[in-house]
């Protein structure tokens, strides 16, 4: 009887390995990537007839943890301060922090926690693409949203130095966001932005402790 | 001021008044920009990252209302005017 557990237990282990995705890489175990890099960016996408607004922020901070030969079990969040996104127009800038908009006094960050992976599509050994299940909280409203994700894994190089030491994180992601869904809503600008805005995130990690 | 010369006047207005609407209409041209995005162009290391290209934030200032509506605003103003002394003159030239 107990054979046939362990046998039971053992297949189990094996068939749950076989549909474990992940990347084929150096790298084992599970790895933390810090995204600290200031070029990591996270960009906002209106576009309207009157008017196309973009708006991008710098001060980009988050972690990301995953099983490097099980992407599904990922796990982290990333986080963008609203001060820190510029439109191009300062004054702009100022209504978007206002308590009309985003309202930067009361709702300081804007954060995507991630909850699930979906899916995963292998582009290259060190490339998957998939979808992401997350809540996003933007005006201290949070809603589960999906986002579409290209991630890379790069064991640490000579190449990679020039970004930081240890091995390295990219990650590529878009979604779509309703201002409306989260009480963003302002009768006097509505013709000039969009409800849905595109937001697209690209994003450098690092291991290395 | 001769009846062509209101008529000139009166129309300016309203042409005028469709320019202003409309400037205010495209609010994004109600502000000058304080700077613009430029397309960074990508390295090997963020190809190699699956990483798309980026835009950074450049400081140049743009005056908002000028490229659409001073100058349709102007171009009625100076032709208006121009309107209104040709009419001007043909009223003195008729009057002599």
């Amino acid at each position: 009887m107990k054979k046939i557990i362990k046998t039971l237990i053992l297949l189990l282990v094996a068939v749950s390995m076989s549909f474990a995705q992940g990347f084929k890489v150096k790298a084992t175990g599970e790895q933390t990537f810090n995204f600290e890099d200031k070029r990591n960016q996270v960009k906002f996408f209106s576009t309207t007839p009157l008017e196309d607004i973009t708006g991008i922020s710098n001060d980009v901070k988050g972690k990301v943890t995953l099983n490097v030969a099980d992407i599904k079990s990922m796990k982290g969040s990333i986080t963008i301060s609203v001060a820190s996104i510029k439109t191009a127009i300062d004054l702009r800038d100022e209504h978007l922090r206002s308590d009309n908009w985003l309202d930067a006094d009361n709702y300081p960050e804007i954060t995507f926690v991630l909850k699930k992976v979906g899916d995963i599509k292998t582009l290259e050994d060190s490339r998957i693409e998939t979808k992401i299940t997350g809540d996003f909280t933007v005006h201290g409203v949070t809603k589960e949203t999906i986002a579409d994700v290209t991630l890379t894994y790069l064991d640490a190089s000579e190449q990679t130095k020039q970004y930081a030491p240890g091995d390295l994180l990219g990650v590529q992601a878009k979604f779509n966001i309703a201002l409306s869904e989260f009480d963003i809503e302002n009768m006097v600008v509505g013709q000039k932005v969009a409800d849905e805005i595109e937001i697209t995130a690209t994003l450098r990690g690092s291991n290395a402790k | 001021m001769n009846s062509k010369q209101k008529f000139i006047i009166i129309v300016a207005l309203i042409l005028l008044a469709a320019v202003l609407f409309w400037w205010l209409a495209s609010g994004g041209e109600i502000l000058s920009k304080d700077g613009i995005w430029l397309e960074q162009e990508i390295s090997e290391l963020d190809k190699a990252l699956g990483l798309e290209p980026q835009k950074i934030y450049q400081e140049k200032f743009i005056l908002g209302l000028l490229p659409h509506t001073t100058v349709i605003s102007g171009i009625i103003v100076v032709v208006s005017a121009i309107l209104f002394f040709i009419f001007k003159s043909k009223k003195t030239k008729e009057k002599k």
